[in-house]
């Protein structure tokens, strides 16, 4: 057995702490100190205008926007990383694709252009959800009327990803220590596969349990703390909630700019000469 | 969920209707009304509506079989202070939850009777409604809390009422708790102390006139648990709120309380003010909850108080001044404490040998000498881990079965930089070892227990489990040595039943005997009327039992447990102390981490205490419970005898009733605890060799 050098257990730790600081928008950046409004309204061109368009120049125009966006905004390593990954595999992909089917390489162009689009909706969505705390998407939500439970469930949600990931490590350490020890990696490791997706499956039911029964006493505690009380997501409760929400001159001017970036991401790019 | 529905309507009118009946019906049919209160509040009871009046309550729960509340009739006037005591099942809860409307607003069970809070009745009325009025702290505190930051959390009922000034009694509310500090960090960066501020502070924000509190002190270190007692006294005292807690430790409720409600059977048996009930000792027994130390004590060594005829005692102070009175002119027996002094059934078979022998390892060394006796023989070698890391196992010293060399662990906060938890600590566990790890929460105390597992690994130094360096085998190969039991034991419930959970273990392993061994198991734990059910829906007691069943049957050499005797009741409790006696035949080294003083008392042979990841003290119970700068630092509290015990200038400290009984040399009365305060009579074998 070779010696543990200690990183499997501190990559988990690592995601998880990357995934709370994404979550909580602990890092800064320019999207965060606007208007929680803005944001979404940033977030809803951003991800509505490739969409609109074949043109391979606009959309690398645009994909290289939300990749300056999405760095600004300090997505963090995580994410991007994953993000990259995502791209790198279509990219090999693609390879595999023209050497087996050795295709006119021209069809290639009809696969980047969704994947340009869909790469530019990924990096605006990371770039707008890492730049907002669960309170101000509610706070957003609740501004744009949608209806309380949604903004709640998102507070909610954001509230008990810790709860769960720690629940979920508990339990799976729980059968990594007391289940059947591995008996090697088996064939092409299928064994070792098979046994996770065991340990995977059995923690399901335990991990929901658990935080279902953790749940209980937050309804009884909303109830009491006059989440359903009438009045709370329409009348005097959500003016108050709403009153600390300013929609500044600069987050006119981000959305301006967004718009003009737009416009001359589709104006410049058919003079690209990329199909 | 259910809100409001029929469930209410259903409700039988003529209770709503002859409720608003002048009380004193309520007040006769009460066994023994708050009598010891303020005289003048009985007197204006007419004038001012009492905070709470139940009457002729009856409830059961939707598809339940039995009554939960059986006729239950209850007034707290406006400024008590009140205790409810009652064992596990006996409706203290369900009864907290009608006083703000939750039962039966949210639990429309079937309801008979009625319950007026400010003299309202409490059907017509929202549980938002009634918020206002009543606050309400759950058991399960952290689940409480919803929003992400300190702040947020506090001033979210206010909002959610549509109070204007919501800022302000946010603020308002986190200075009365001291919380300003904290009020802008995440909910899950605070510890548990704080986040049960913080749960309180919320329910504050809406300036209650009555509180209601589940269990303060389940989770919290001691010195925490009277933290949150004395913001609750301060806000009763100053504030003039009703305070209700429902608690199981008779100390604190001795304390803190001025009346006491006991539940039994989903009825109240009396509401009295404290020092009589506390003297009804039978009673609380019978429902669970032992008398506290200091009421025992007086009971056995003062015949006035036995008799009845003198109110006992219901704080340390009372007690020495008492147990002053009553030996004066006696003479210690055994002004030098020789082993003789501690009554039979202790230290004929080295339990005290063993307590006086680890008391040689205080890192600072000078102060251990006090408080030890000169008799007691020492295990050789057992004071220098230095030395005895050398030698095997055999005469002479125990073998280490666990040792940490200069190991520390930190980790990465989500801020960025990282946090030490452990700081190069030096430590052996050997066998026959009975092991306490305490200190305040935060202290590392959980952290040291997860790098002797393997599940995490020391970034300075090392941890060698079994003569095997944990970075080289993994955690699941170190499990067949080291069995670690979580402080949740619905997290070590896997299975769908509880023999599945137990022969989970052997049978992965596929250990030949694992049937039969999986059945003595059970057995032994009491567990096989049990063993069918799904160990996830039995009771906090029943769960730790069978943790404990599954730990055994993975036959570890080292065990650890983390405090395994948290939000128990006392029966549990002591069932669970009496489980780890019995364990020490087959485990060679327990190592338990807890807050809770009495079963370091009654069950450790040395105790290590740790704080901000140092050991600040690696000593015996007694010796520990003797040294008041390291009580304070690391945020302990003796079990009340030994402060009895300090405060008369005892020449030792006293561990339990029965040492103090027989250090003052008073023959005890016929009815003296001893019985069920004696210690186990299993001593750790190393010390015959």
């Amino acid at each position: 057995m070779s010696a543990r050098t200690g990183l499997d257990r501190s990559a988990v730790e690592w995601a998880t702490l990357e995934l709370m600081r994404v979550a909580y928008a602990t890092r800064g950046g320019f999207l965060a100190v606007r208007d929680p409004r803005a944001v979404v309204w940033w977030y809803v061109i951003g991800a509505v205008v490739p969409w609109f368009t074949y043109d391979a120049g606009v959309l690398a125009l645009l994909f290289g926007a939300a990749l300056w966006a999405a760095l600004a905004a300090r997505i963090g390593p995580l994410l991007l990383g994953l993000f990259v990954l995502g791209i790198l595999g279509d990219l090999v992909y693609l390879l595999v694709l023209l050497l087996v089917l050795r295709e006119d390489p021209a069809a290639i162009g009809a696969l980047v252009v969704p994947m340009l689009k869909l790469g530019t909706v990924s990096l605006v969505s990371m770039a707008a959800f890492a730049s907002l705390d669960p309170e101000k998407i509610s706070d957003a939500l609740l501004a744009m009327r949608a209806p309380e439970i949604i903004g709640f469930a998102v507070s909610y949600g954001y509230r008990m990803i810790p709860v769960l990931v720690d629940e979920f490590r508990v339990i799976v350490d729980g059968h990594l220590l007391r289940g059947a020890p591995p008996r090697g990696p088996g064939f092409l490791g299928l064994r070792a596969l098979v046994r996770v997706a065991r340990i995977l499956v059995r923690s399901f039911y335990p991990l929901i349990l658990n935080t279902a029964k953790r749940t209980r006493t937050t309804v009884e505690a909303l109830e009491t703390r006059g989440f359903t009380a009438t009045g709370a997501a329409s009348g005097a409760g959500r003016a108050l909630r709403l009153a600390h929400l300013r929609f500044t001159p600069s987050d006119g001017v981000l959305l301006a700019g967004t718009l003009v970036v737009v416009t001359f991401a589709y104006w410049a790019g058919p003079m690209l000469g990329l199909r | 969920m259910p809100t409001a529905d029929d469930g209410t309507n259903r409700a039988d009118p003529a209770a709503v209707r002859t409720a608003p009946a002048p009380h004193d019906g309520a007040a006769t049919s009460e066994p023994a009304p708050p009598a010891g209160l303020a005289r003048e509040e009985t007197a204006s009871q007419d004038a001012a509506p009492c905070a709470i009046e139940v009457r002729g309550l009856t409830f059961r729960y939707p598809g339940a079989e039995a009554d939960t509340l059986r006729g239950v009739d209850l007034r707290i006037e406006a400024g008590d202070f009140v205790a409810v005591v009652g064992g596990n099942g006996s409706g203290k809860t369900t009864l907290c939850k009608t006083f703000n409307g939750l039962v039966p607003h949210f639990w429309n069970g079937d309801l008979a009777g009625s319950v007026r809070v400010n003299g309202r009745g409490t059907r017509k009325r929202s549980v938002a409604e009634l918020a206002r009025e009543v606050g309400y702290v759950f058991q399960d505190f952290g689940n409480q809390l919803v929003r992400a930051t300190v702040r947020d959390d506090v001033a979210y009922a206010p909002l959610n009422l549509g109070l204007a000034d919501w800022r302000e009694r946010a603020d308002d509310a986190l200075a009365a708790l001291g919380l300003e500090p904290y009020a802008d960090q995440h909910i899950w960066s605070l510890s548990g102390g704080q986040q049960h501020l913080t749960a309180l502070a919320g329910a504050l924000a809406l300036a209650p006139g009555i509180l209601v509190v589940d269990e303060p002190a389940a989770e919290v270190d001691p010195v925490r648990a009277a933290t949150i007692y004395d913001h609750l006294t301060r806000l009763n005292r100053e504030r003039g709120v009703t305070v209700v807690v429902i608690e199981h430790h008779a100390e604190l409720v001795a304390t803190y309380a001025r009346s006491v409600v006991l539940m039994d059977r989903g009825t109240v048996r009396w509401h009295l003010p404290t020092a009589e009930a506390l003297a009804r000792t039978a009673d609380l027994e019978a429902a669970d909850i032992p008398a506290p130390q200091v009421v025992a004590a007086a009971r056995a060594l003062v015949p006035e108080v036995a008799a009845g005829s003198t109110p006992v005692p219901l704080t340390v102070a009372e007690c020495t001044e008492m147990l002053r009175e009553a030996v004066r002119g006696l003479p210690p027996r055994h002004p030098f404490g020789e082993p003789a002094q501690i009554p039979a059934g202790q230290g004929t078979d080295g339990a005290v040998p063993a307590r006086r022998a680890s008391a040689g390892r205080d890192p600072d060394g000078a102060a251990a000498a006090a408080g030890r006796g000169p008799a007691g023989p020492t295990v050789p070698g057992a004071g220098d881990p230095a030395s005895s890391s050398a030698h095997p196992a055999g005469p002479g010293p125990a073998a280490p079965i666990a040792a940490l060399r200069g190991a520390g662990f930190s980790y990465r906060t989500v801020a960025g930089p990282r946090h030490r938890v452990l700081d190069r600590l030096d430590l052996e566990f050997r066998d026959g070892e009975r092991v306490a790890l305490v200190g305040s929460n935060g202290a590392g105390k959980s952290t040291l227990l997860r790098l002797l597992t393997g599940l995490a690994l020391p970034d300075q130094g090392v941890v060698v489990v079994d003569g095997r360096d944990t970075r080289g085998v993994t955690a699941a190969e170190l499990a067949g040595t080291v069995c670690h039991v979580g402080q949740r034991p619905e997290q070590m419930l896997l299975q769908d039943s509880v023999r599945a959970d137990v022969a989970m273990f052997p049978r992965g392993r596929d250990l030949p005997d694992t049937d039969e061994l999986v059945e003595r198991v059970l057995e032994r734990m009491d567990l096989t009327a049990l063993a069918d059910r799904d160990g996830r829906l039995l009771s906090g007691g029943q769960q730790r039992r069978t943790t404990l069943a599954i730990a055994l049957a993975m036959r570890p050499q080292l065990l650890l447990l983390d405090e395994p005797t948290s939000s128990l009741d006392l029966r549990s409790r002591d069932d669970v102390i009496g489980l780890l006696n019995d364990l020490s035949e087959h485990i060679r080294c327990t190592v338990v981490a807890t807050h809770d003083m009495h079963l370091v008392a009654e069950w450790a042979r040395r105790v290590v205490v740790l704080d901000e990841g140092q050991v600040i003290a690696d000593t015996d119970p007694a010796s520990l419970f003797a040294r008041p700068e390291i009580l304070e630092r690391a945020r302990l509290l003796p079990p009340q005898i030994a402060q009895v015990g300090a405060a008369l200038g005892l020449p030792h400290t006293a561990l339990q009733v029965s040492d103090l009984i027989g250090m003052l040399g008073i023959p005890a009365l016929a009815d003296s605890p001893d019985a069920s305060d004696a210690p186990d009579a299993v001593g750790p074998k190393e010390e015959h060799a």
